[in-house]
């Protein structure tokens, strides 16, 4: 990595009420997958069919949401990393297509003994120099301003 | 993974000649005629600009009305000023359904 790459991290930690070979399966399996994932609740549909999962490394991670009004595609791709059923996934999503640089996700379940599993989920998200300044002197700067002026209104 | 709208929405703040758009927008609506004036482009090209801003979630335009003018969304670019903020939003909600999902299909399990 050179200089000019910086990362921006999200943990997110769940415990679960639900034995971690179950939860597993809610992360591998389509028919679990489109239950929960993404923003169904916002008007985007997600069938099965749309959701491609060869759950091995170097295998192909893709969901297309289906926008309910417009009919607008959206796809999210990325590769498995590792595989480590039933404990880790970590899932690569290059830069190419994407708003970022690249981002990985890893998934950790941590089972807790009693039933429960402890989810851990961590995004991390690469950025250039070139997108902060960017940000700093142009988009994030433009886009503030103007969510400043309609914030005022 | 990307949050689906939010990667749509940075896709069209990315140009610059629809980030000038926007920021003529944040004064008040404008038909294409007007908001093609400062630029040296034609009006199919600021057409599809706003087809892009549109679809982003970032502008609203008129239905009915003959000119159409076009005007700025407010969530989808504040959404876009707290991306990362956003981005943590997309998981949580995520996880909450997932909770819910875990929940009923061991339900459906200890009945059969």
């Amino acid at each position: 990595m050179t200089e000019a790459a910086t990362a921006q991290e999200i943990t997110i930690t769940r415990v679960l009420e639900a034995p971690r070979e179950l939860v597993w399966k809610a992360w591998t399996e389509p028919e679990h997958l489109v239950r929960w994932w993404g923003t169904g609740a916002r008007g985007w549909t997600l069938p099965p069919s749309a959701v491609t999962m060869e759950v091995t490394p170097g295998g192909t991670f893709r969901v297309t949401l289906t926008n309910d009004e417009d009919g607008t595609e959206m796809t999210t791709e990325g590769v498995y990393r590792e595989v480590v059923e039933p404990e880790r996934l970590v899932i690569d999503e290059p830069a190419e297509g994407a708003w970022h640089e690249g981002a990985v996700t890893e998934l950790a379940l941590n089972d807790l003994g009693d039933g429960r599993t402890e989810m851990v989920v961590k995004t991390t998200i690469q950025t250039t120099d070139e997108m902060r300044r960017n940000a700093e002197t142009g988009m994030a700067g433009s886009v503030d301003r103007l969510a400043e002026i309609l914030e005022s209104r | 993974m990307t949050v689906d709208q939010l990667s749509t929405t940075f896709a069209a703040l990315a140009d610059p000649t629809r980030r000038a758009i926007l920021a003529r927008l944040a004064e008040g609506e404008a038909t294409v005629n007007q908001l093609a004036e400062p630029f040296p482009i034609t009006l199919q090209a600021v057409s599809k600009h706003l087809k892009v801003l549109e679809r982003a979630g970032l502008i609203a335009r008129a239905r009915n009305a003959q000119l159409r003018p076009s005007r700025l969304q407010g969530e989808a670019l504040k959404d876009a000023a707290d991306w990362l903020a956003e981005y943590r939003r997309f998981w949580e909600e995520s996880f909450d359904r997932l909770e819910e999902h875990l929940r009923e299909i061991q339900k459906g399990r200890k009945n059969d």
